[in-house]
């Protein structure tokens, strides 16, 4: 901020070559958006009589709240799972060789080249009743009768998290790069423990990354309608399924317009929390 | 592809050309375009309907665009007035949407040289029903010894976490749950006791897949050994080895007639008049009923062989006679709330 004077030239060039992507939003994202929030405050189908109907008939049913949560904690969930597998991945990148840095990368960016859905339907072979794992538990002896795991809130989160891990880790070996390596040196050699370093000096400075990482994941496994509904199954029900139940199978296009509208302040909300907590690291960053 | 700014400059052109002069964009030269269903029902009509049709009507240009019927009733409601879609296939339930919202035109009766032939249940004039969609229980028969006879078969003790069905998002889901009903006592007007039959599923649910499709593969995977289950994709999955097979129970399979219908203010009126007309000619459906189609044939032209007469009807009348049509004008007028019912009610 204390540079504004000399930013000032910087940023006019800036929106003078940002005004095509800006004018394709404007056309393609913001006014589809404005359609969008128009038809939501429609009371019947045929979008002729005005009224916040649609958003009074969600906000005061408790089932139709209750997708919403189920949504909102799944994306915690999985965002949780990403990161507690994610970051050790991370941290282990940037201590390893290029040869081995090379295999790492691989491996994280192999889920991105190939389509979710094969992704998806990999996962209902390993945890359907004779997939990989109930076969190996069985043959084990460790189970007599195969679990469970399709088609339910476990196999959701888990399958969400291997699908977007990709996103949770691009961002956190990034942010691990750029922490001068000198700082933790000097960590133990004052006498701090590994544990300690880790905790007080590469968790602060990771956080921008962490927090990149997770908006990214939480955005992702919330909104994944794929995933979602064939792990999930049709009784499952988060709002991409709800969204389309009532816009597509239900043609109730004003009621499905204003779930996406609260879907969309309900993620903002997520989002602004994570942006919070950004602001927050940047203060760990001064420090 | 490269992006200069030529190109970027004939894209501008031909944007603003279309702005200007509206008649010029595809009211002439668009092709007949034709919204199947995907998977296997492209599959069939790309390889059979559209050479015939091509072949009848002197190689004129037509586009398959497969999508579900919701979507085809989505697109042109968006543009009513120059709809990007010329023919429409719908199931039963969407069929009557699209035609009450006035999306279809009557389909030209008078001038058609095959609808009288149709069998008297696909003679819809808003769009005749070239074929039949035929539901029935699908099992394992390497794990299910005894081959299922009835809808209640499902809810025997043996089949413990074993059965898979879809939600109501999908006609075979609302069409099955309304069988369900009739066989406890309800009907299409009232599907509680349909409901409660499915309360007393619940121990013998492995599934409740998101839509036919998705219950389908949970064969392949052992997921579930017995299932409500479409006639025509059982076939397909059994063709590449998957152990299922299909019976018609015994209070009759289910038979949702699949409609084919002129978009109202569609620019190729008369070549989706041919288009449907090809779909109902004996020739198309008889090769349409052959493996590895096996589509149910509506023409009482068509001698039924194959698959189709060993497991379904040797003849159309036969098929009249043990097919179950069900009202979807009644079932429509309460499906949104069923669905939210089954949302509410059905968790695993």
């Amino acid at each position: 901020m204390g540079a504004a004077p000399a930013a000032r030239d910087v940023t006019s060039y800036g929106t003078g070559l940002a005004a095509p992507l800006a004018l394709f939003f404007l056309a393609f994202f913001v006014a589809p958006l404005l359609q969008l929030f128009w038809l939501s405050l429609h009371n019947d189908t045929a979008g002729l009589h005005w009224g916040i109907g649609q958003y009074l008939q969600f906000l005061t049913d408790p089932f139709s709240l209750s997708v919403l949560g189920s949504t909102l904690l799944l994306g915690a969930a999985v965002t949780a799972v990403c990161l507690l597998l994610g970051f050790p991945i991370a941290w282990l990148y940037q201590r390893v060789g290029p040869r081995l840095q090379t295999v790492i990368i691989l491996i994280v960016l192999l889920p991105l080249l190939t389509s979710v859905v094969v992704r998806t339907f990999a996962w209902i072979v390993i945890l359907g009743r004779q997939g990989i794992i109930n076969a190996t538990l069985q043959s084990l002896g460790m189970i007599d009768t195969p679990l469970r795991l399709l088609y339910t809130q476990f196999g959701v989160v888990i399958a969400l998290a291997q699908v977007q891990m990709p996103l949770m880790v691009l961002p956190l070996i990034t942010a691990l790069g750029r922490i001068d390596s000198n700082l933790e040196d000097a960590s133990c050699s004052l006498g701090a423990g590994s544990w300690r370093t880790l905790w007080r000096i590469v968790l602060p400075l990771s956080l921008p990354g962490i927090i990149a990482g997770c908006t990214l994941t939480y955005a992702a496994a919330i909104t994944a309608f794929i995933t979602q509904s064939l792990i999930g199954g049709g009784q499952m029900l988060f709002m991409p399924m709800y969204l389309y139940q009532q816009a597509s199978a239900l043609q109730n296009w004003p009621f499905a317009a204003a779930i996406s509208i609260i879907f969309l302040l309900a993620v903002l909300a997520v989002v602004s929390v994570f942006t919070a907590l950004g602001r927050l690291s940047r203060g760990y960053g001064g420090a | 592809m490269m992006i200069n700014r030529r190109s970027l400059l004939t894209t501008a052109l031909t944007f603003g050309a279309m702005k200007a002069f509206p008649g010029l964009s595809f009211a002439q030269a668009r092709p007949l375009v034709f919204a199947t269903f995907t998977g296997s029902w492209e599959e069939a009509h790309k390889a059979v309907l559209v050479p015939a049709f091509r072949k009848a009507n002197a190689d004129a240009a037509i586009v398959l665009d497969p999508m579900l019927s919701v979507d085809q009733i989505a697109k042109v409601n968006a543009a009513k007035a120059n709809p990007p879609i010329d023919v429409m296939l719908h199931d039963p339930g969407p069929a009557l949407v699209a035609i009450g919202q006035d999306l279809v035109e009557p389909y030209p009766v008078e001038k058609s040289a095959y609808y009288k032939d149709l069998i008297t249940e696909a003679q819809e004039p808003m769009g005749p029903a070239p074929f039949f969609q035929v539901v029935g229980l699908t099992y394992n028969p390497d794990t299910v010894k005894t081959p299922p006879t009835s809808w209640a078969d499902l809810w025997k003790p043996e089949f413990k976490g074993r059965v898979g069905i879809t939600n109501l998002n999908s006609t075979l889901g609302t069409g099955w749950l309304v069988e369900i009903a009739k066989m406890r006592g309800g009907s299409e007007a009232n599907v509680d006791p349909g409901f409660k039959a499915l309360e007393e599923l619940k121990p013998n649910l492995a599934a409740v897949a998101a839509n036919p499709g998705a219950l389908a593969t949970l064969f392949q995977q052992g997921q579930i050994d017995i299932s409500p289950g479409n006639f025509n994709a059982i076939q397909i999955l059994k063709a590449r080895g998957v152990p299922v097979e299909f019976v018609a129970p015994k209070e009759g399979a289910i038979a949702f007639k699949t409609t084919i219908h002129i978009v109202k203010n569609s620019p190729n009126r008369d070549l989706a008049f041919k288009l449907i007309e090809a779909a109902l000619t004996p020739e198309v459906q008889t090769t349409l009923m052959k493996s590895p189609y096996l589509i149910v044939p509506t023409n009482s032209k068509v001698t039924m062989g194959g698959e189709i007469a060993r497991i379904l009807a040797k003849d159309t009348a036969e098929l009249t006679q043990k097919f179950v049509f069900q009202d979807w004008k009644k079932i429509n007028e309460q499906r949104a709330a069923w669905i939210e019912r089954f949302n509410r009610e059905i968790k695993l």
